[in-house]
């Protein structure tokens, strides 16, 4: 009887687990900063929530080398403008199979804060709801006032200087009018 | 004192966009790239053959792929299927790879060849040796799709399908509708979409 007992209760959290949507359930291990699956639209809500004087939001992935090679000035960044209001959401576009390299990269690069994981298969309509004119090649980087106005695209590779400028530039002129 | 205002209210307005590009991405009605229509390339089975060598009597399909993608690994039994099923409509398919081996071993030749035989590509796939021939047409990461009319017009750029991830969720099938188009003489559906992929690896210019 209590062996039945059990097995229902086992059945009923494998059941409520499967019915939790990928994109609601952050993916957490050990302690780790939880990587939150996300559609753009999910996305743009959460730049859009006025949190933050300024929102960087870096699109990247661990098989993509010009990302990997800018990673640290974006940590760098991060670290250096939190107090005055600056977040950067890392968004990996990695495929599920590759979390446990997402994990410990963000481990090593020492990312505390939640990050993201593009969760929406249509990468064009993906694409399109982010930014117009982005080709779909990575890294791509957006910035974001704290109304959530996109600022500044940069596709390709940047570095510190680069993010240093488009950021401040925001920080100093708050409305684009 | 106004001018300067005013040049900060452009320069505010607008979302600065800034990048690293080639040229620009060529788009639906522009012609297959004059500089780069007849550069010979190494194919897989050892030929020089040009992007003029393959075009078909119906169009042509120009596609930049690489080894070492998991982008293009995930689409790759997709590639095979639809380049050889285009190659059969009349169609003329080349798959070029821009990617710098020296940059990622896996983009090698040998890789090619092996790729080539595993997933039983019938058209030729071959090495972009400058990653010019990427760079005219704006390519910009791996995979890309482009497909000319007979007359060498393009008329579809960007995704193979709308699901790189999952086969079977597949909802539009873009390079496949856009040559069924072509080939009913019917308006291409969609003429271009776009998707992620990774960077290509270029070569560094001599």
């Amino acid at each position: 009887m209590r062996r039945a007992i059990g097995l229902i209760g086992f059945a009923l959290i494998v059941s409520a687990i499967g019915s939790v949507r990928p994109e609601q359930a952050p993916r957490s291990e050990r302690g780790a900063a939880p990587i939150i699956p996300v559609t753009a639209h999910e996305l743009l809500n959460r730049v859009r929530d006025g949190k933050a004087r300024v929102t960087v939001v870096n699109l990247w992935a661990t098989f993509c080398q010009p990302c990997v090679e800018e990673f640290p000035d974006l940590v760098r960044l991060e670290k250096a403008y939190r107090d005055q209001g600056v977040r950067v959401f890392f968004v990996s576009v990695d495929f599920d199979s590759e979390l446990p390299a997402v994990r410990r990269f963000l481990q090593r690069q020492g990312v505390t804060y939640p990050t993201f994981l593009k969760a929406q298969d249509d990468d064009n309509a993906f694409i399109t709801a982010l930014h117009p004119d982005w080709s779909g090649a990575l890294p791509a980087t957006f910035i974001y006032d704290a109304q959530g106005r996109l600022r500044h695209f940069h596709e390709g590779k940047g570095d510190f200087t680069l993010f240093e400028r488009l950021v401040q530039e925001v920080l100093q002129h708050p409305n684009p009018q | 004192m106004r001018q300067r205002a005013f040049a900060w209210v452009i320069f505010l307005a607008f979302p600065l966009v800034v990048g690293a590009q080639n040229t620009p991405k060529l788009k639906p009605g522009d012609t297959i790239p004059a500089s780069v229509k007849s550069v010979k390339m190494l194919s897989v089975t050892g030929h020089q053959l040009s992007i003029a060598d393959v075009k078909g009597p119906k169009g042509t399909l120009v596609i930049f792929s690489c080894n070492s993608c998991p982008w293009v690994k995930a689409w790759e039994t997709r590639i095979a299927e639809v380049g050889n099923w285009a190659q059969k409509q009349g169609i003329g398919v080349i798959m070029i790879n821009p990617n710098d081996p020296a940059k990622n071993p896996e983009d090698s030749y040998e890789v090619m060849q092996q790729r080539a035989k595993e997933r039983g590509f019938e058209f030729p796939y071959v090495v972009d040796a400058t990653s010019d021939v990427a760079r005219a047409f704006g390519a910009t990461h791996t995979p890309e799709f482009f497909l000319f009319d007979a007359t060498g017009k393009l008329v579809y750029t960007g995704a193979l399908d709308d699901n790189a991830r999952n086969p079977e969720a597949v909802k539009e099938r873009y390079v496949k509708n856009a040559i069924e188009a072509l080939l009913a003489g019917r308006p291409i559906p969609v003429a271009q979409t776009r998707s992620i992929g990774c960077t290509i690896k270029f070569r560094e210019k001599i």
